[in-house]
């Protein structure tokens, strides 16, 4: 195998050199623990606070309505059960195509009593605001939508979901695990209470996350013990990685724009590509309110995970959007939720592009597809799936 | 690769992959839990089979467990091949991880549905399987 082309960067990113180089010093000689009073503590302490300052600067938000987290999955558990536990009992708005961190939360706040509408979306993906204020009940406690959907990339009209949820005084999370560091966040202008976002997504480390707080919100802790994190999130600050999350973002402050740019024309040329070559395709996702590096593609009569090893024979890592797990395969929820019929949604390849994508990598993708597809058609049944 | 290079291999060129026309027997079986589907079609000479053809649609090992099923039964009375077993098929393969044993298994069923198609045929009664 020669050529190497990586097209899953919703799934991560590698770390970017910068960060690698920033964080080094915090495995070695700055190893103490930010609580610890010593000289050692402080330095670690010092360390913590200068990167939450970076991600505050970043988000527009003040360094103490953040709070550094394990993962997305952490954030979006502690943002969604940690809104809606801290007002007992009552109704949460969330979406069908949310990430499962935040669907399968919100099942488990139904296991407790609470009340879980599920918003539906449209063909694109998108969740209509209006649907949002039909849903809406005195007893709403909680609006929980995802910024940018991994696997198909539209991004929602969070903005007009913020201002209904604040014109009914609900507080709003939103899950931006894949918008953050890739398209700008305004959470004072989006109406939003609670924000998830990640680090590996954007060049950075995994293992840390955070989840922003505006300030006033009432939360409760899903994770006790220590006092750290203003006593929203206990456990020993994992140093290097909050270290690497603050690089990261500015190194997304300075890329971020440019780099949309190139990865977009980039994705449009994989999609004209493909859509040139390979009969029975289809584009998912809405055609422009989308994630810069993402192309969810449909072969139809194809099963996604034969394309997939059939890439990944030619170097090329992208992901299946239905998953066969112990010999079921489940197709992916949130192509089930637009209505994408059964024999394009089993299907289903997600591309996603990032930083080191070249055009050259693009074009061996679209002749590799075309291939592959085109084998594996042969062997298939006329009409099977 | 948590496949073998046989699998790998039989999955990039598929052997005898393709419809036949006026075949002997065919018949083919699905696999309901994930949708994958096995097809075969046989051509029969002095009770043996000829030659072997096949369409399938499902994983990439679902595609090479058929495409290995066609080089395995090649030759064999067809009798033999109505007790055809998935384990054959999957040691053929040098073996399948445990979520992929299906793939062996739908393989094997529509051999098998295709070879019972060929001897109802021959004896002038349709039996189960499917043209």
């Amino acid at each position: 195998m020669s050529r190497r082309v990586y097209l899953d960067h919703n799934a991560s990113t590698p770390v970017h050199p910068e960060v690698v180089a920033a964080m080094l010093p915090y495995f070695g000689e700055i190893y103490g623990n930010p609580s610890s009073v010593h000289g050692f503590g402080r330095d670690a302490r010092a360390a913590v606070d200068a990167a939450r300052e970076r991600v505050a600067a970043f988000l527009r938000v003040r360094p103490d309505e953040l709070v550094f987290t394990s993962g997305g999955t952490e954030s979006d558990n502690f943002g969604l059960k940690g809104l809606a536990l801290a007002r007992g009992r009552g109704h949460v708005i969330t979406s069908t195509i949310e990430h499962h961190a935040v669907l399968r939360s919100a099942q488990a706040l139904e296991a407790q009593g609470f009340a879980v509408t599920y918003l539906r979306v449209d063909v694109h993906g998108m969740v209509d605001p209006d649907e949002v204020r039909r849903a809406l009940r005195p007893d709403t406690i909680a609006i929980s939508v995802m910024h940018a959907n991994s696997e198909v990339g539209t991004i929602q009209p969070v903005g007009a979901i913020g201002a209904i949820a604040r014109e009914a005084g609900v507080p709003f999370h939103v899950d931006a695990v894949q918008t953050f560091g890739k398209v700008p966040i305004d959470v004072d202008a989006l109406g939003i209470d609670a924000l998830s976002f990640s680090s590996h997504k954007v060049y950075g480390p995994k293992g840390i996350a955070g989840l922003y707080i505006r300030r006033g919100t009432k939360m409760v802790s899903i994770q006790h013990g220590g006092e750290h994190e203003r006593r929203r999130r206990a456990g020993t600050e994992n140093v290097p990685g909050i270290v690497g999350l603050g690089t990261a973002v500015e190194v997304r402050a300075r890329d971020m724009k440019e780099e949309g740019e190139r990865v977009t024309a980039l994705r449009d040329r994989l999609w004209e590509g493909i859509r040139a070559r390979v009969p029975e395709v289809r584009l998912n996702g809405h055609p422009t309110e989308r994630l810069p590096g993402t192309a969810n593609i449909c072969y139809r009569n194809v099963e996604s995970e034969s394309i997939v090893l059939g890439l990944d024979l030619k170097g090329i890592a992208v992901s299946a959007g239905s998953a066969c797990t112990a010999g079921s395969v489940e197709p992916s929820h949130v192509l089930v939720a637009m209505g994408v019929p059964l024999d394009w949604a089993m299907g289903a390849v997600r591309s996603s592009l990032g930083r080191s994508t070249t055009a050259e990598d693009v074009d061996y993708v679209v002749a590799s597809v075309t291939e592959v597809v085109a084998k594996i058609r042969k062997a298939m049944p006329v009409g099977a799936a | 690769m948590r496949y073998s290079e046989t699998l790998v291999e039989h999955f990039l060129n598929p052997r005898n992959a393709g419809l036949m026309r006026d075949a002997d027997g065919s018949g083919s079986d699905e696999y309901a839990a994930c949708g994958d589907l096995a097809r075969f079609y046989l051509r029969v000479q002095d009770g043996r089979l000829a030659q072997a053809r096949f369409q399938a649609y499902g994983c990439g090992p679902t595609i090479a467990a058929a495409s290995v099923t066609t080089e395995l039964a090649g030759g064999r009375p067809v009798e033999e091949l109505v007790l055809l077993k998935a384990q054959e098929i999957e040691d053929a393969l040098d073996g399948l991880p445990e979520d992929r044993k299906h793939a062996a298994e739908v393989a094997a069923g529509a051999m098998r549905a295709a070879a019972l198609d060929a001897l109802g045929r021959t004896r002038g009664e349709p039996m189960k399987g499917e043209a």
